[in-house]
């Protein structure tokens, strides 16, 4: 029989173990072994992977954990392996989930731990390996090498070890003690020699527990030691040259039975017992393997899905006769069907979903999914479903959702089916701001033994693997930085084959070369690629259950203070975990801004109505969208709002949600939508998977009649219509397969999960094959939808995902329509989209919104709407956005405004002076200088705060608390007088994008304006009149990078330039990177030369040709003049 | 102790133990029990490669002190041979007793 491992660790103790469950499960099923424990250090972080693959690998899984010992004072005397019982009901793994959850307990959450560190003292450990009702013990201890016991042994202190090995015996019934022996056939002395196995092999005899075999797995075979050196050197933060303690050798691999069996024989014979000495330890080894054998579903719960008890949402009648009662509430409140063919459909429909729904058990769930739907919207929270949960009518009707599945032929099955056992995905999206209030809130309603966070595990990638490899090599920091810069977005496995394709990476490929030591770097980043480094709160992800949740899931601190689960979303499903995933999405919080802005600063609802334009005409109905107080109900604006539409169609969309991209702009500016079903269209086109398949542009050329439609067969007209013959949507895949087949959309479903994997798809065809002929398609039409099934049918996009995206996409861009200056304000505030704050300020400035300057008395904490004396809405900025102002500063100020001098600022603002400084060349202070009516200039005010800064104001003039200054005006600022000039425009935007990272005087490309003159460059707004393939020179800032994945494979770089009349898009092939190299990425001015290409009616993009750095001036071409050239007006072929 | 290195051949036990010892043209009787341990390589400062891959061998060799002499009548030597495994190469890195002699 084969050798079984009991202490193995995976890549997931992070720092530590090398290799995959699935590499270690496999290998030891392919040695004999019919079963293989993971111990990761100090959790389950491994586990439930390890489970799979051990499932996969047709072996039974063993589980447990390499758990730190703390003495009283918290310090670690050594670590032990602790093995859950298996077969008991469960009992072994709920200790083991508690205890480390005790382990981790007060321990700090920051990667450098300071405090307690993780890991339990012998008496805590003691008080979980026996529970009531077990007579035997749940949990099994292994006394190793590692223990306080084997490190005294390994220095030969024998009677040391007697003695706290006594300890152990005393606190642990002798039935779950074991002695491990390891030998790693280090040198003689060292830790794990031979001789360090033979001490610990005699203890066990003298003690009379079992010594159990085991080889402190880290990594499957030789090949990982490396690794795990560095690995180690990572941990330590150090470099392997002064690392003290490096493993002893490569030996810490999964040995195969026939060299477990040989140490097992070394050992034994060095302690003089024999062979039947090591056949008595094997034979141990292997007893205490089968008592813990796990059974994943009696012992860990797997698969079976747990939600919260109904009790606890407060129901006490039956949970789906309480999910009929909601949903008939949520049919009068949302929907008036208009008919009484709508009212049956949706009758059907909803009979439809609560069948299933039933069949499943699963009512409590969807009530437990519109309580916290329905306490975050209660918090005044915006709140929204995202993903399939769209597909949901009883989802729409408990106000998850906002969107009507049946307006958009969503099929439920999509979301869930009654062959689907597993929980759904529901995900809520909240305003990011509020997120964490969420959070707080959830654990608040369901008590804490019933939620947790998930966490995520954080994997190696190119830049940080090679800032550690670089560390563990001993390299200097400043060139281990300078290699780290040049990654950009390519996995650190393929290091060397980027080195060898990206113009980018060819300075160094070229060192490579020379230098071997970068040689070394190069192979250890590759082994760090992917392995994970340390878990992390997930940003979204609340587990909920009942209360036996900690008995299920292990917990540690998390950074929000609030447990956090040792399990990743991967592990969710297996677990029978509800998680939910509650989205913090900047967008709302923007969204929320601009609706409170709104009602701010109009005076009444009528007001509201006539600044959004929001009654166009007499007739028009009245917007009920808008209440009494002027506050607009976002969720119930209709989607058919023709301004909204106008403003998507002329690609203006920068703040938008979703399709603010260069790449989308293109698309909308393509594609043009009317409605709402458009919007979902073009967000689900939007993707990967359509974009590098090409089907974008049939759908174009059939959508603007180009070319006519084709369908593959008359049946499919009604599927393929809404895309004229495309299929985009897995909703289109699940009506093919059911029209050609009549499995039933629950089975398309699963179909539609097989396409694309390799081992199952054949199947499919020959099903789809057979039952289409059979129905009695020719087989001409059943090739031609086979091939398309087959090619989209593994990435096309779910619609009820972008419906879901399609409403806040709608939502922002009605607000960008109708109210934009409360949008932009709330865009600046919370800065959702990919783009910098300065790019969304030029959009202002370019859509005629006064952006108005820093001001100490009108600025506060926020942007704000302010309307000025013509009546127009401008945005005034916020003072949080200065560089160098502390939360604590800006607060003091907030709170004191206004204020009527300087010194009333100092005495109750109390700011620092580098601020004060900062307030004034930001021109903060030239409202109050001018209301004293000085004829100072903001350079006088500089320069007397540079002097005056020397010496503080004596304390003695500090008002007494209570006691208000004499409101005297600012004699300070009254007797500056006038000597400096004022600071100049370009003065003034440096200042501003130095200290604000923003240009608010002005563009800052209006410094350059001369120069662009004398080049030829053509302005951004310019390129719209031009026709396709002109030859052009553009300048602009770089305001975003883009490398999305596209057809073929070949990389395309995006890069947006902004020049202060709008944004232009430049799209740099192969060549075009190839002549640009280093300055593709980084550089931050840049001159581009390339040819128009028209992508729509209102739509203009660049193909790149060549680029330079505008800064660096002798760099450029030759101006316009002297080439002899009339820019902007030569065709290219 | 003299610490070097020098190719050397050896013959083994089909369990891989050393029997004899071809040295300087002689052959040398390998001892009773000799001892085999793995000793670490600062791998990082004597390759130039650590690919993923790169095999057994990288971060520790395998090491074998054996007792050896020439003849019942010789002295017992105590010797010090790293074994290559992948390529089956001995080398001679130690002479634990060269000092004594050499004095």
């Amino acid at each position: 029989m084969g050798f079984i491992h009991l202490h193995a660790a995976t890549a997931f103790s992070a720092h530590y173990g090398v290799s995959w469950p699935e590499e270690m499960a496999s290998a030891a099923a392919a040695d004999g072994a019919d079963a293989l424990a993971c111990t990761d250090r100090d959790g389950l972080y491994g586990t439930v992977k390890h489970l799979r693959a051990c499932m996969d690998a047709g072996i039974d899984p063993i589980v447990g954990v390499d758990l730190a010992v703390l003495d009283d004072g918290n310090a670690v005397t050594g670590r032990v392996v602790i093995l859950a019982r298996g077969h008991a009901g469960g009992a072994g793994y709920r200790a083991l989930c508690r205890l480390i959850s005790a382990a981790h307990a007060a321990t700090s959450a920051s990667r450098a731990r300071t405090g307690k560190p993780v890991g339990v003292t012998m008496e805590q450990l003691a008080g979980y390996v026996c529970v009531e009702g077990e007579e035997e013990p749940v949990l099994t201890v292994l006394v190793g090498p590692q223990s306080d016991v084997g490190q005294a042994m390994r220095w030969r202190s024998y009677a040391v070890a007697r003695t706290l090995f006594g300890r152990w015996r005393s606190l642990i019934p002798a039935r779950a003690l074991a002695v491990e022996v390891v030998t790693h056939l280090s040198a003689p002395g060292e830790n794990l020699s031979l001789a360090h196995a033979v001490r610990m092999f005699r203890l066990a005899d003298e003690m009379r527990v079992p010594a159990i075999l085991t080889n402190a797995v880290r990594y499957v075979d030789e090949d990982g030691a490396a690794t795990a050196d560095v690995l180690d050197a990572a941990r330590s933060l150090t470099s392997l040259s002064r690392l003290p303690d490096l493993q002893p050798n490569a030996q810490g691999w999964l040995k195969g039975t026939r060299e477990m069996t040989a140490l097992a024989r070394e050992i034994s014979s060095e302690a003089g017992y024999g062979a039947s000495g090591a056949a008595r330890m094997l034979a141990d080894t292997a007893a205490l393997a089968d008592s813990c054998r796990i059974d994943p579903v009696a012992d860990m719960g797997w698969k079976q899905p747990v939600v919260p008890e109904a009790s606890v949402i407060g129901i006490e009648a039956e949970p789906l006769i309480e999910l009929r009662q909601r949903c008939e509430a949520g049919i009068t409140r949302r929907l008036r069907p208009r008919d009484s063919i709508a009212e049956m459909e949706l009758r059907n429909r909803l009979e439809h979903e609560l069948g299933i729904i039933e069949r499943l058990g699963f009512a409590s769930y969807f009530l437990t999914v519109a309580e916290v739907s329905a306490m975050i919207t209660g918090m005044g929270v915006r709140a929204a479903a995202r993903g399939s949960g769209a597909s949901s009518l009883v989802n729409y009707l408990l106000g998850v959702s906002h969107v009507n599945p049946l307006d958009h032929d969503l099929i439920f099955e999509r979301f869930l089916s009654r062959d689907r056992s597993t929980l759904p995905d529901i995900d809520i999206d909240v305003e990011s701001a509020e997120r964490h209030n969420v959070y707080h809130r959830i654990f608040e309603r369901f008590g804490s033994e019933r939620v947790t966070l998930m966490s995520m595990q954080n994997g190696y990638r190119a830049r940080g693997a090679v800032r550690d490899a670089g560390m563990a090599l001993g390299m200097a920091e400043a060139e281990i930085g300078a290699v780290a810069k040049q990654l950009w977005r390519f996995s650190a496995r393929n290091f060397r084959e980027a080195l060898a394709e990206k113009p980018e990476l060819r300075e160094f490929s070229g060192q490579v070369e020379k230098n071997r030591q970068l040689d070394l770097l190069v192979d250890l980043t590759e082994r760090l690629d992917r392995l994970p480094r340390h878990i992390s709160m997930h940003p979204c992800g609340v587990i909920l259950g009942d209360t036996s949740l900690l008995d299920r899931t292990p917990v540690q601190p998390s950074g929000l203070g609030l447990p956090m689960s040792q399990f990743d979303k991967h592990d969710m499903d297996p677990m029978g975990m509800l998680k939910l995933d509650v989205l913090g999405v900047r967008m709302q919080s923007a969204m929320a801004f601009a609706v409170r802005e709104v009602v701010r600063v109009h005076s009444s609802r009528e007001d509201v109505i006539a600044a959004g334009r929001h009654r166009a005409g007499p007739q028009t109905p009245d917007p009920e969208f808008i209440e009494a107080d002027g506050r607009i109900n976002l969720d119930a604006v209709p989607f058919d709002d023709e301004p909204t539409y106008e403003l998507i169609r002329s690609t203006h969309t920068l703040g938008c949600f979703q399709i603010e991209s260069p790449g989308q702009r293109e698309l909308v500016g393509k594609m043009a939508p009317r409605e709402f079903n458009d919007l979902i269209i073009d967000i689900s086109l939007f993707r990967p998977g359509p974009m590098k398949s090409d089907m974008v542009r049939p759908f174009l050329e059939h959508r603007h009649g180009f070319s006519p439609e084709v369908y593959p067969h008359e049946a499919l007209r009604p599927v393929l219509a809404e895309t004229h013959g495309v299929t985009v949507f897995h909703e289109q895949v699940l009506r093919t397969l059911n029209v050609f087949t009549g499995c039933g959309l629950a089975k398309a479903d699963e179909l539609r999960r097989l396409l694309g994997n390799e081992t199952a798809e054949p199947g499919v065809e020959e099903y789809f094959r057979s039952k289409a002929a059979a129905r009695g398609y020719t087989p001409d039409t059943i090739n031609k939808v086979w091939e398309t099934l087959k090619a989209f049918g593994s990435f096309g996009f779910c619609k009820a995902h972008g419906a879901a995206f399609a409403v806040p996409t709608y939502q922002s861009a009605w607000l960008k329509a109708h109210h934009p200056a409360a949008f932009l304000a709330g865009i600046f505030e919370h800065d959702p989209g990919m783009y910098p704050r300065r790019l969304l300020v030029a959009e202002a400035r370019r859509m005629g919104i006064p952006i108005l300057p820093l001001d100490i008395n009108r600025s506060g904490d926020t942007y704000r709407v302010e309307r000025l004396d013509d009546g127009r809405l401008g945005i005034r900025l916020s003072l949080a956005g200065i560089y160098g102002l502390s939360a604590v500063e800006l607060r003091r100020i907030a709170a004191g405004q206004p204020y009527d001098s300087l010194a009333d600022l100092r005495a109750r603002a109390k700011v620092s002076r580098p601020t004060l400084r900062r307030l004034a060349r930001l021109g903060a202070f030239d409202s109050l200088s001018h209301q004293t009516g000085s004829g100072a200039s903001r350079a006088d005010l500089i320069s007397y705060l540079d002097a005056a800064a020397a010496k503080p104001a004596s304390r003695k003039y500090d008002p007494i608390p209570g006691q208000l200054a004499l409101p005297l005006g600012d004699t300070e600022l009254a007797n500056l007088h006038h000597e400096l000039p004022e600071p100049g425009l370009r003065e003034k935007v440096r200042t501003e994008l130095d200290l604000l990272s923003v240009d608010v005087s002005a563009h800052l490309m209006e410094s350059y304006a001369p120069l662009l003159r004398s080049l030829g460059v053509t302005p951004a707004e310019a390129l719209v009149d031009l026709r396709n393939g002109t030859e052009v020179l553009v300048a602009g800032i770089r305001v975003a990078t883009q490398t999305p994945p596209m057809r073929g494979g070949r990389r395309v770089v995006f890069i947006s330039l902004d020049d202060g009349t709008g944004c232009i898009d430049c799209t740099f092939f192969h060549e075009a990177q190839e002549k640009s190299g280093p300055l593709l990425f980084g550089t931050e001015l840049l001159l581009v030369r390339g040819l128009t290409r028209r992508t729509g009616p209102r739509g203009i993009s660049l193909q790149a040709l060549e680029a330079w750095n505008l800064a660096d001036t002798d760099s450029l071409p030759k101006p316009a003049a002297q080439r002899g050239m009339l820019v902007g007006s030569k065709r290219s072929g | 102790m003299g610490v070097f290195s020098e190719a050397i051949e050896v013959v083994c036990s089909p369990a891989g133990q050393p029997l004899r010892l071809i040295w300087g043209g002689h052959t040398y009787r390998v001892g009773a029990d000799p001892v085999r341990w793995y000793e670490r390589r600062n791998w990082w400062e004597e390759e130039t490669r650590a690919e993923r891959g790169h095999g057994a061998g990288l971060v520790d060799t395998e090491i074998w002190r054996v007792q050896a002499r020439l003849n019942d009548r010789s002295e017992l030597r105590t010797l010090d041979l790293s074994h290559h495994v992948r390529s089956d190469r001995w080398r001679l890195i130690r002479i634990h007793d060269a000092l004594k002699d050499s004095a």
